[in-house]
């Protein structure tokens, strides 16, 4: 087996050896009552996993659209005029 | 200098172009000119769209630690507390909702290069903006006076940490949309440079956005 593949698969596995339900290390999920409390946590925990990748998708949408926008008017995104020649003499290509 | 520097002396005659020959390779066309590349979008148009999204993520903490006292408890609002005004406050809701409404309409203005009308709906923004927050500081005056306050219980702390930050950032909101009007009043903005109302208005898009969200899940829920 290719040294890569075999790497990964031991890293799976050693991922998996280190689940909550195997390792118990989940302090509210292991030491809770199973009271009102845990359910709260449970629902905050998921919310605020939710929150950066909301936050963070809504910005690359902001970004994708005005790209899209900019795209779609290219007048506006067109190049300016040359800023600078990389030769003095543009007829010169040699030194 | 060196013997073997590259550096043309002056006493060395101007090389004819015939008998140019390139440093390296082969020569062939000149380079192309470097030019410039538009961005899609202003610095500080990025700048203010990644801010708002560090902003999102501070209330989003806040609403995580109050899902956890609210979701924990039997019974809310809890026995003795002073109940919230429901309906004073929806109403501010639908005034900040108009505020939102005119900022975009101030925004379509200056692209538009109508300045007066900018003007004008950049003072009505304000004005509305500044109608919540003193309905919403009105009210706050009446919790206290019934006994809600930081320190009476978990639900008012909850109440005046969540529900004061959103009045903080629209009050930041108010300063920004004023120094933006004084600059429209001079006639700093024009269809072509109006960065400074562009980022007003996405902020200001974001509290007003903000606050349905914290009505519902505070005021509501």
């Amino acid at each position: 087996m290719k040294p890569k593949i075999l790497f990964i698969l031991i890293a799976v596995l050693g991922l998996l050896a280190y689940f909550p339900a195997a390792a118990s290390a989940c302090a509210v999920c292991w030491a809770g009552d199973g009271g009102p409390a845990d359910n709260a946590f449970n629902w905050s925990v998921l919310f605020l996993m939710a929150a950066p990748y909301t936050v963070v998708g809504s910005i690359a949408a902001g970004l994708f659209l005005a790209y899209r926008r900019s795209a779609a008017n290219p007048a506006k995104t067109k190049s300016v005029e040359p800023l600078v020649h990389l030769t003095l003499n543009p007829e010169d290509g040699g030194r | 200098m060196a013997k073997s520097s590259t550096a043309r002396r002056f006493d060395e005659p101007l090389a004819v172009v015939a008998e140019k020959r390139p440093a390296f390779g082969e020569g062939g066309p000149p380079t192309p000119p470097v030019s410039s590349n538009i961005p899609i979008g202003s610095n500080a148009w990025l700048a203010v769209l990644i801010f708002i999204g560090a902003e999102a993520m501070f209330f989003a903490g806040l609403i995580g630690a109050y899902i956890v006292f609210r979701v924990s408890s039997p019974i809310w609002p809890p026995p003795f507390q002073p109940r919230l005004p429901i309906a004073a406050t929806g109403v501010n809701t639908l005034i900040l909702i108009a505020s939102a409404v005119t900022m975009r309409r101030a925004l379509k203005a200056v692209v538009a290069g109508d300045r007066k009308q900018l003007v004008r709906l950049l003072g009505a923004t304000a004005i509305l903006g500044g109608m919540f927050l003193a309905v919403q500081g009105f009210e706050w005056i009446r919790l206290i006076d019934f006994g809600l306050t930081v320190s009476s219980s978990v639900y008012g702390g909850l109440f005046y940490t969540l529900i004061g930050f959103h009045g903080l950032h629209v009050l930041g909101a108010l300063i920004w949309l004023l120094i933006v009007f004084s600059l429209a009043k001079q006639g700093r903005f024009s269809k072509e440079r109006h960065v400074g109302l562009q980022t007003c208005n996405m902020y200001w898009t974001f509290v007003v956005g903000l606050w349905p969200l914290l009505y519902g899940l505070v005021y509501l829920l």
